[in-house]
């Protein structure tokens, strides 16, 4: 044995092991087998004819673009709503610390509760429609309605305390001085915010967009329950292959979808690295 | 003319009060340093300067304006702060530009004071690195670059040079006073170390508990300090009680010294280790002086010597034989010696505040 550890062409695999080993295993094992198998027929010839439905069939084609849709839709609504939260939560006011833990609470609530929260709520006839109807008022239909509606509102309730979380840390961890620094050189609080702290920022909130992207792209129970009838996303169409028994089409939807789902981050990821060198391209001349 | 004012500034968190009413005043051009450990209100001060902090009560006057009000931006004060921040996501050039981009400086211009700058703080080639890329006493460099290309009514300092090593904190401190003879930017420095601010300010502002003690030039304060503090702060001092009649004066065991300033009966004198000389000698005089412990400084000798009760330090410069402890030694003590006041500084309340 001690022989076998001072070779170090087999040392090296060895420490490794533990590591990539189980990557390889858990997660590289799983993704090889639905790559094969959504290359096979029945009779474990070869084919494309899976992939070839997913880009003709009217309903799958449709099913990837409300992916994607719901995975962007809610992620940007969020965002608008975490980064003005991160600030609030940063200053100090009274009930700051109760508000801190408050805002976390939908982080332990499971999607399938959500979604049926979001109809008890907001569906016609639901409790904020017979709250307003005394009044007159009625809700727009914004339970499984055409834009997906409900969808957004459901993935953004359990998106915003993560994405929070992430981004209040991300500002945070900017030094003080820096921002008084930019205060002392000219800069109102507004143009310190946009010039030197969410340049400073951008790494935290790209972790929570592409991390809330997709989880919203890949959920099922949500668009499930509250999307509508008309347009379901590939997880929606996966699920029903899949109990139709059509594994080899459930595997080829699922590449596709990861596959989009790694596309868009490399584009994401292009973006954002560009607009930060914008700022500090340059080492050594 | 008067640069800046600080006017009674007070600062209270709930019921303790931080500063007492503080005032000073900074010259055109003038280079004033406020000293004091830490805890002592200079940091409050000067976020109060900054606009970072609001202060509780009293007024800041900067080239005739009043500027406490006023949010940081349009204060017209550059910082440099101990910690550089530097916008790490910028080049030097960048960090430069930036607070001139801010004020919508024209492009000539810009290019012309950020080439100035540069060539005063010896930063010259290094335009395009990013901060992380500097060594700490370039960084430093840059953040007063980057201050001083602002040309503002007053330049301020937190502690900027307490994050280097001694060496390059020593460069720096001789840097920043040939900068400042060049520029002449009116300057308000803060800092806990007192070598650095006897070797670089025209006046020394001495803080303590939220008050400020005493002010004067650095060699004033040292020579004849007036408070018991500042005699202990700047450098290290003997505080002796004397028994004063006139301008005589009997220390406890008797021997005579000469003071600076007239007093009656129980008085304090502070006296500079490096001003008594020691001696050896043999014969037991009217002050029976032994030497209780020596150490080697290598440029000088420190002696503690003993007294009947009291326990004198005592400097020798040069490389002399030492004395060995347990000898006797003879003690002179140097002419005017600065009879410190024992009041303290009174807590003046403004009027509008009492009301």
């Amino acid at each position: 044995m001690p022989a076998l550890l001072r070779d170090h062409r087999l040392l090296l695999p060895l420490l490794l092991a533990p590591g990539v080993g189980y990557l390889l295993l858990f997660f590289g094992g799983p993704l090889a087998s639905a790559l094969i198998g959504s290359l096979r027929l029945e009779d474990g010839s070869f084919t494309l004819a899976w992939y070839v439905r997913i880009f003709t069939r009217p309903s799958m084609l449709r099913g990837l673009g409300t992916s994607i849709y719901y995975g962007v839709a809610p992620v940007v609504v969020s965002l608008l709503v975490s980064v003005p939260l991160s600030l609030a939560i940063r200053r100090h006011f009274v009930g700051r610390k109760l508000f801190s833990g408050l805002y976390k609470l939908p982080l332990a609530v499971p999607g399938i509760i959500v979604g049926l929260m979001i109809i008890v709520l907001f569906e016609r006839g639901g409790f904020i429609d017979r709250a307003v109807a005394p009044l007159g008022l009625g809700l727009p239909k914004l339970v499984r309605d055409d834009w997906g509606v409900g969808v957004i509102l459901a993935s953004v309730w359990k998106q915003i305390p993560f994405m929070t979380l992430i981004i209040t840390s991300a500002f945070a961890a900017i030094p003080e001085d820096i921002r008084f620094a930019g205060r002392t050189l000219g800069a109102s609080r507004l143009a310190t915010f946009f010039l030197v702290e969410v340049p400073l920022a951008m790494p935290g909130i790209t972790a929570a967009v592409l991390l809330t992207f997709i989880g919203s792209m890949g959920s099922y129970a949500i668009p499930d329950i509250v999307g509508p009838p008309t347009a379901r996303p590939l997880s929606v169409l996966m699920v029903n292959e899949f109990n139709q028994g059509r594994f080899p089409q459930v595997f080829a939807m699922g590449m596709v979808l990861s596959a989009f789902a790694v596309a868009v981050l490399v584009a994401y990821y292009t973006l954002t690295s560009r607009i930060g060198d914008a700022h500090g391209r340059g080492d050594t001349k | 003319m008067t640069m800046l004012a600080i006017t009674d500034i007070t600062k209270d968190y709930g019921a303790s009060r931080a500063l007492h009413p503080v005032s000073l005043c900074v010259k055109k051009g003038e280079f004033v340093t406020i000293l004091g450990p830490s805890g002592c209100g200079k940091s409050s001060l000067l976020r109060i300067v900054m606009g970072i902090s609001q202060q509780s009560g009293g007024e800041i006057r900067l080239a005739g304006q009043r500027i406490d009000m006023l949010p940081p931006e349009r204060r017209d004060i550059a910082m440099v702060f101990q910690s550089y921040a530097l916008f790490p996501h910028m080049t030097v050039e960048q960090n430069l530009r930036f607070g001139l981009r801010m004020k919508n400086v024209p492009k000539v211009e810009q290019q012309r004071r950020i080439a100035h700058a540069l060539d005063i703080c010896t930063l010259t080639g290094l335009t395009a690195r990013m901060p992380r890329q500097l060594s700490g006493g370039q960084q430093q460099r840059v953040a007063l670059a980057r201050a001083i290309v602002m040309q503002p009514n007053l330049l301020l300092f937190d502690e900027p040079l307490s994050n280097l090593d001694a060496k390059l904190r020593d460069t720096l401190r001789h840097e920043l006073v040939a900068l400042h003879r060049r520029i002449g930017a009116t300057s308000l420095y803060v800092t806990h170390d007192q070598a650095e601010a006897m070797a670089m300010s025209d006046r020394i502002v001495v803080m303590n508990a939220g008050r400020v003690v005493e002010i004067g030039t650095p060699l004033e304060l040292y020579r004849s300090p007036k408070q018991a503090f500042t005699a202990g702060f700047l450098g290290q001092t003997n505080l002796l009680a004397v028994t004063a009649s006139g301008r005589q004066g009997q220390l406890p065991w008797g021997q005579p010294v000469d003071l600076a300033t007239e007093a009656m009966g129980p008085a304090q004198v502070s006296v500079r280790p490096e001003s008594i000389g020691i001696r050896a000698c043999d014969h037991v005089s009217s002050a029976p002086a032994t030497v209780a412990g020596v150490s080697f400084m290598g440029a000088s000798a420190l002696y503690t010597v003993a007294v009947g009760e009291t326990l004198l330090k005592v400097s020798q410069a040069g490389g002399d034989a030492l004395i060995e402890p347990g000898r006797t030694v003879e003690l002179t003590f140097p002419d005017r010696l600065p009879v410190l006041e024992d009041r303290v500084i009174e807590d003046r309340v403004p009027a509008r505040e009492a009301a």
